[in-house]
């Protein structure tokens, strides 16, 4: 506490001294933490559509024709108790031949002449969504397809890898973008902070030969990186919550089902945006003020 | 209390100190003269640390100066008072908070400080101009101010360049009757001065600076 009292005094001068720095210094931060948790919001509303569509990712594995009852269940449960696989789905040569009539509904006429079902029974097996990689799947659909009595496997190929190539864009392309505004937060204050600290050199040097310690002289920089820092979070959680309270009012109304895809924003963000804005405000000071010799 | 052994200082390629070697005892007060330009503020900022030697070995209050980190530098100067030749008060501060840094720095309590600021502004017989500025006080008064920055944190060893640059004589003994003063009270005094008058008749020690060293040592 001892400490803190002439940094503390000193940041409240300066903050107001230099009103128009600070202000500006602030909303900049602001602007730029607001465009972070934005663009970090939509990433994750994106994602959390593809993780949508990934659970329905199935592999189909066709099995021989001659397969008996027991040989059947034998596979059965050994994709049961393989733990990649969280779900497993019989479906027999009947079965698959209803679904088929339903599907072509009025045309299933040109099922009438077949004296024999000529469709195979099969396993419809689903995934951990973790192991839901192009690379991954590859590897599991071959192994599976040298499993005696397996015929051959199928799965969304294509679709599997250009969804996975799009995921990944997108998590480079936030963590990138991410990355800019946090250089971007850092430096801002880097500036201000080098300026106030330039304006006080003659103090400082007059400090030293005093006996002032290094803490004794960056506090007060680093507080009111802290407390810029600060202000700047909260006032960008007041805006992102206003923004997004109003867009997905707006949404709603305007597409009543994007409540299921848009995932809805936790109330952390509010209070780590402001964790965040400080403490990248306070790296930014640290910079500025830099090693101190005497 | 402050001493100094075969201690050479250039700046970068002109030698200004060589050789030198001198010691002041704990609770002596002694003087340093010589032509401008000689070394005399150098030799004070080597023992403040503001400027390392070359060579030899600077003992101040105990602390080995070519030992000491930067991180202790701060602890040695809280034992040693300065009264800058070119004053180095802080323009946009009061008397009052001028005086107070010296206290800050140490991380006192507000109230201590009050009371200690107060006291030493009534020693250098400033406490009306406490809310002042340094630029609304004339040249001794500002003088006066740095003394008592000086000696507000009641330092081990009190070091004074100049400390009646441009002074009348009458100011000049209030200062000096100051340091006997503060000397008396266990302070080691060095004063640096071109101004005879001040060690004249004290029967204190006074080193004469030329050519890179001591030219010689008489009592005053
Ligand atoms: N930082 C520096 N860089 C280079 N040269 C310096 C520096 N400081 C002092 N000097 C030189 O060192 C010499 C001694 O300077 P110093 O200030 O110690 O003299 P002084 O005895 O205090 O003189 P004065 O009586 O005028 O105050 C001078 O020639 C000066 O030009
Ligand atoms: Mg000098």
């Amino acid at each position: 506490m001892k400490i803190f009292r002439y940094a503390i005094q000193t940041v409240f001068k300066s903050l107001w001294r230099e009103k128009w720095i600070n202000f500006l210094t602030i909303l900049s931060i602001s602007i730029g933490l607001s465009l972070l948790t934005s663009f970090i919001m939509i990433t994750l509303n994106m994602d959390s559509v593809l993780q949508r569509w990934a659970k329905n990712f199935g592999i189909v594995v066709y099995l021989d024709e001659d397969l008996n009852k027991e040989e059947e269940n034998a596979l059965k449960n050994r994709f049961l108790k393989d733990t990649d696989i969280v779900e497993v789905k019989y479906i027999s040569k009947e079965e698959a031949l209803k679904e088929l009539h339903k599907t072509l509904g009025a045309n299933a006429l040109i099922l009438e002449g077949l004296d024999e079902n000529p469709l195979p029974s099969s396993f419809e097996l689903r995934l951990k969504s973790s192991l839901i990689e192009p690379g991954i799947v590859k590897n599991k659909a071959l192994q599976i397809e040298q499993m005696p009595g397996v015929d051959e496997v199928q799965y969304g190929e294509k679709w599997l890898s250009s969804l996975y190539a799009v995921s990944k864009t997108m998590k480079v392309g936030a963590m990138m973008v991410g990355g800019a505004i946090f250089i971007a937060i850092t430096f801002i204050t880097y500036s201000t902070i080098k300026i106030f600290f330039y304006r006080r050199k003659d103090e400082i040097e007059t400090l030293k030969l005093l006996g002032a310690t290094r803490s004794f002289i960056r506090l007060p920089f680093l507080l009111e990186g802290l407390i810029i820092g600060l202000l700047g979070g909260i006032i960008s959680s007041l805006v992102i919550f206003g923004i997004y309270s109003f867009t997905s009012i707006k949404m709603v109304e305007f597409l009543p089902s994007i409540n299921l895809v848009m995932a809805s924003l936790p109330f952390q963000v509010y209070l780590i945006v402001p964790f965040a804005g400080a403490v990248v405000s306070v790296i930014g000071s640290f910079i500025a003020v830099g090693k101190i010799r005497y | 209390m402050i001493s100094f052994t075969n201690v050479s200082k250039s700046y970068e390629d002109e030698l200004i100190l060589k050789d030198f070697t001198f010691n002041i005892d704990k609770g002596e007060v002694a003087y340093m003269t010589g032509p401008s330009g000689a070394g005399k503020t150098t030799l004070l900022k080597l023992i403040y640390c503001a400027e390392r030697p070359d060579r030899g070995q600077i003992v101040v209050a105990g602390w080995d100066i070519n030992k000491l980190k930067q991180r202790t530098i701060p602890f040695l100067r809280r034992n040693v008072g300065i009264v800058f030749q070119d004053f180095r008060l802080l323009l946009n501060k009061t008397v009052f908070d001028n005086i107070a840094l010296a206290l800050r720095v140490h991380y006192q309590h507000p109230n201590a400080i009050r009371e200690d600021v107060n006291a030493v502004l009534k020693e250098v017989k400033l406490s009306h101009k406490a809310k002042t500025f340094p630029q609304q006080l004339s040249g001794g008064e500002q003088q006066r101010v740095v003394i008592a920055r000086a000696m507000v944190s009641k330092p081990t060893v009190l070091l004074a360049d100049e400390p009646t640059g441009n002074l009348d004589v009458d100011t000049s003994q209030t200062i000096m009757n100051l340091f006997r003063e503060i000397n008396a009270r266990g302070t080691t005094v060095l004063i640096a001065t071109h101004n005879h008058d001040l060690f004249h008749g004290t029967g204190r020690r006074v080193f004469f600076l030329r050519n890179k060293n001591i030219e010689k040592e008489i009592i005053g």
